[in-house]
């Protein structure tokens, strides 16, 4: 190896170190730049650092365990077909997040349960809905997450949406395309649902926890 | 302390507030991902790469012999049915003294064959490399079918019903179109 190769490489592995340690830190920046140029495998350390996120999104705006993870993958094959389209204007972590919120409302209006279009079943119930097979059993799954599992749908979507995901409500009910008004209303919904489902364990946990005294 | 004391207590919003924010920011899927990702991806850039062109006009073109099968045999049957909704065509049904059981058997047929097209053109797929969730849909939808059907030669007459048959064939058409496009590997 020749100086001026030597000094080259030097050039790159400075602008390498750099990126790796600049803003996004572990080397995401330059997975990013990699990804962009059709590098798999610079592609596939952004999918191992995001998926758990992605997933737990998918998840709980779903509520079921497989649609999650089909969903999941639908996020990433969009994710390598849109890369170009993300200008570091915002964090990575937030614009995936967008990309996949997207994806998930679109998996929705497209597979929107046929029942539902026949008989236009709406959720108008005050209470819980029964959960999808083998959620209740789910020891992995917070107590939390699985009532926010039962919620209705929509009032699923905005309680994550708004509560766990950070929008606001005029960008929620855009999304949904729904009032701002309807935004807010089932996200009070479902705050209700949960505080009325969750206390009946919170305080009967509390009263056998006293008991054992 | 008794158990009267919590009666009709219900969790506040600064508790439901904490136990948002100590949800868990990840979770692990059990199924592994990647390798499915990486095969759509590398499909996908397979299909671009090959032929862009021909790959555009697939779709439409099946979705247009789609709809020519459906239209040919609408027509076949009754030279203005094709754009009569269920009632008038329980009407015609009637006027024409064809059966219902005639009519039903007709649109299982047509449905049927509008089917074997779409799986042929996508090359005969194995419906059970599906996820199983996808599999549920189609055989509820099937289950769905056979369910109408029977209830129809039951029930002489009702265009509900008869509407019902109907929108259950399109809808696992339209699914399996779906499935198609989005997983590749049915």
């Amino acid at each position: 190896m020749d100086n001026q190769e030597k000094n080259r490489n030097k050039v790159i592995d400075g602008q390498a170190l750099f990126s790796a340690n600049k803003g996004q830190g572990n080397g995401e920046e330059l997975w990013i730049a990699q990804a962009k140029q059709g590098s798999q495998s610079a592609f596939y350390k952004l999918y191992e650092k995001h998926h758990r996120p992605i997933y737990a999104l998918c998840w709980r705006m779903l509520a079921d365990k497989d649609s999650a993870e089909d969903v999941c993958q639908e996020v990433f094959v969009v994710l390598w077909q849109k890369i170009n389209n993300f200008r570091g204007e915002s964090k990575f972590s937030t614009w995936l997040h967008s990309v996949a919120t997207n994806v998930v409302l679109g998996h929705l209006r497209k597979h929107k349960n046929w029942l539902q279009r026949v008989f236009s079943i709406e959720e108008q119930g005050a209470s819980l809905v029964e959960p999808s097979t083998g959620l209740t059993d789910d020891s992995t799954l917070t107590v939390l997450d699985r009532h926010i599992a039962r919620l209705p749908e929509r009032a699923r979507l905005v309680f994550v949406l708004f509560a766990v995901e950070g929008y606001r409500h005029e960008e929620i009910a855009k999304m949904l395309k729904m009032a701002v008004g309807s935004s807010k209303s089932q996200y009070h919904r479902a705050r209700n649902l949960l505080k009325e489902s969750l206390s009946d364990i919170e305080f009967s946990s509390v009263e056998q926890g006293m008991g054992h005294e | 302390m008794n158990n009267h004391t919590h009666q009709g207590r219900v969790l506040s919003d600064k508790d439901l507030a904490e136990q948002v924010a100590r949800l868990p920011n990840e979770m692990t899927p059990e199924r592994e991902l990647w390798s499915g990702i990486e095969r759509a991806i590398n499909h996908k850039g397979q299909q671009e790469s090959d032929n862009k062109p021909s790959n555009f006009f697939v779709p439409s073109a099946w979705a247009a012999s789609v709809l020519l099968v459906m239209l040919v045999s609408w027509f076949t049957f009754s030279p203005s049915i094709g754009d009569m909704k269920a009632p008038e065509m329980a009407q015609t049904q009637q006027k024409e003294g064809i059966t219902q059981g005639q009519l039903v058997s007709f649109m299982q047929t047509n449905f049927q064959q509008q089917k074997q097209t779409l799986l042929v053109s996508y090359g005969q797929p194995t419906l059970d490399k599906l996820p199983a969730a996808m599999q549920k849909e189609l055989k509820q939808l099937s289950d769905a079918r056979a369910s109408i059907r029977k209830a129809l030669l039951a029930d002489e007459n009702n265009a509900d019903l008869l509407n019902l048959l109907d929108f259950t064939q399109q809808q696992e058409l339209k699914l399996l179109q779906q499935l198609y496009r989005q997983y590749q590997v049915i």
